[in-house]
């Protein structure tokens, strides 16, 4: 049992590591394209630097909420149900 | 010279990363078992690591350890060996906990030469007898015959998930390279311009502003 313990420890430290990572990463992607999209379009080259933040802000805001953040769970979903699935997989006949 | 020990060190890394990964996935091989029994075996420091971690359940922090074994007979008549050792929690990630279970299987298909019940043992592991080391059997069924196709789609999914965990690693790192690294660097130069410029004066100054403004 301690066993078990020690690798559910080992688990979650490392998943919560890919967790905050990825999010990093998603973050980062959302924000790019954000000031992407601003800075291609021909009618807000002239626009004023403080719009531009806050159409950035709001972008993120929206991100914040939105579907594409929610998934990062799946970081640790989906290892439990691989485990799951392989311990019953491997010991039941 | 630098690219040659530059591609030895590559063709090392990748040995180890395969041999790895030959070790580690899991295997099938069609045989017909015809023996199963427990021996007292001694494992040193040369071999532990192809052996149950002392804490997971076969044997208690002891050198010698009575371990299950299978032996069994290829269709061409080759034989081997397989250890039936309980994998623990960590690695490799098996999760295997039934030892007992497979070996009361593997005891009840045993069959001889003449009339043969073929097996499908799925395996991890290598068989090195310089290092007295054995596959460790993961589980057993029945096989429809000696010739049976078997697609390794568990293996073929951990490398596709490899393959795309490196992906991403790399996309990542040229994310953060690009949006948090590269900006401090080019902020640090342009500091480094302005102390320049300071230092040389007014035309200095002048080129600074010009070399700034390109920049940008």
């Amino acid at each position: 049992m301690f066993g078990l313990l020690r690798a559910g420890l080992l688990a979650f430290a490392i998943l919560t590591a890919v967790y905050l990572l990825v999010s990093l990463y998603s973050r980062s992607v959302r924000r790019e394209k954000l000031e992407k999209a601003w800075d291609s379009d021909p009618d807000k080259i002239t626009a004023d630097v403080a719009d531009r933040e806050a159409y950035i802000r709001a972008g993120m805001e929206t991100y914040r909420h939105g579907l594409r953040r929610k998934l990062i769970w799946l970081v640790y979903i989906i290892p439990m149900v691989v485990v799951l699935a392989t311990v019953y997989g491997v010991n039941v006949q | 010279m630098w690219t040659k020990i530059k591609w030895a060190f590559r063709i090392v890394a990748a040995i180890f990363v395969l041999g790895f990964l030959h070790y580690t996935l899991p295997q099938h091989d069609i045989v017909r078992v015809t023996g199963t029994y427990n021996r007292l075996t001694t494992v040193g420091t040369e071999n532990a690591w192809a052996y149950a971690s002392p804490d997971s359940g076969t044997q208690e922090s002891s050198a010698t350890r009575d371990i299950r074994f299978i032996e069994t007979a290829f269709p061409d008549g080759d034989v081997m060996v397989y250890r039936n050792e309980d994998t623990g929690w960590i690695w490799p990630p098996y999760f295997k906990y039934d030892s007992s279970n497979l070996q009361a299987e593997a005891g009840n298909l045993k069959s001889d030469a003449a009339n043969p019940k073929w097996v499908v043992v799925t395996h991890y592991g290598w068989r090195l007898p310089i290092l007295s080391i054995y596959p460790n059997a993961v589980s057993l069924r029945e096989a429809t015959g000696p010739d049976e196709r078997i697609i390794p789609w568990v293996s073929g999914l951990v490398i596709a998930f490899l393959i795309f965990a490196v992906f991403m690693i790399r996309r990542m790192w040229a994310q953060f390279w690009e949006r948090s690294v590269e900006p401090v660097a080019a902020e640090m130069e342009e500091t480094w311009d302005g102390m320049e410029a300071r230092a040389t004066g007014l035309i200095g100054r002048i080129k600074a502003v010009f070399s700034n403004k390109r920049r940008k």
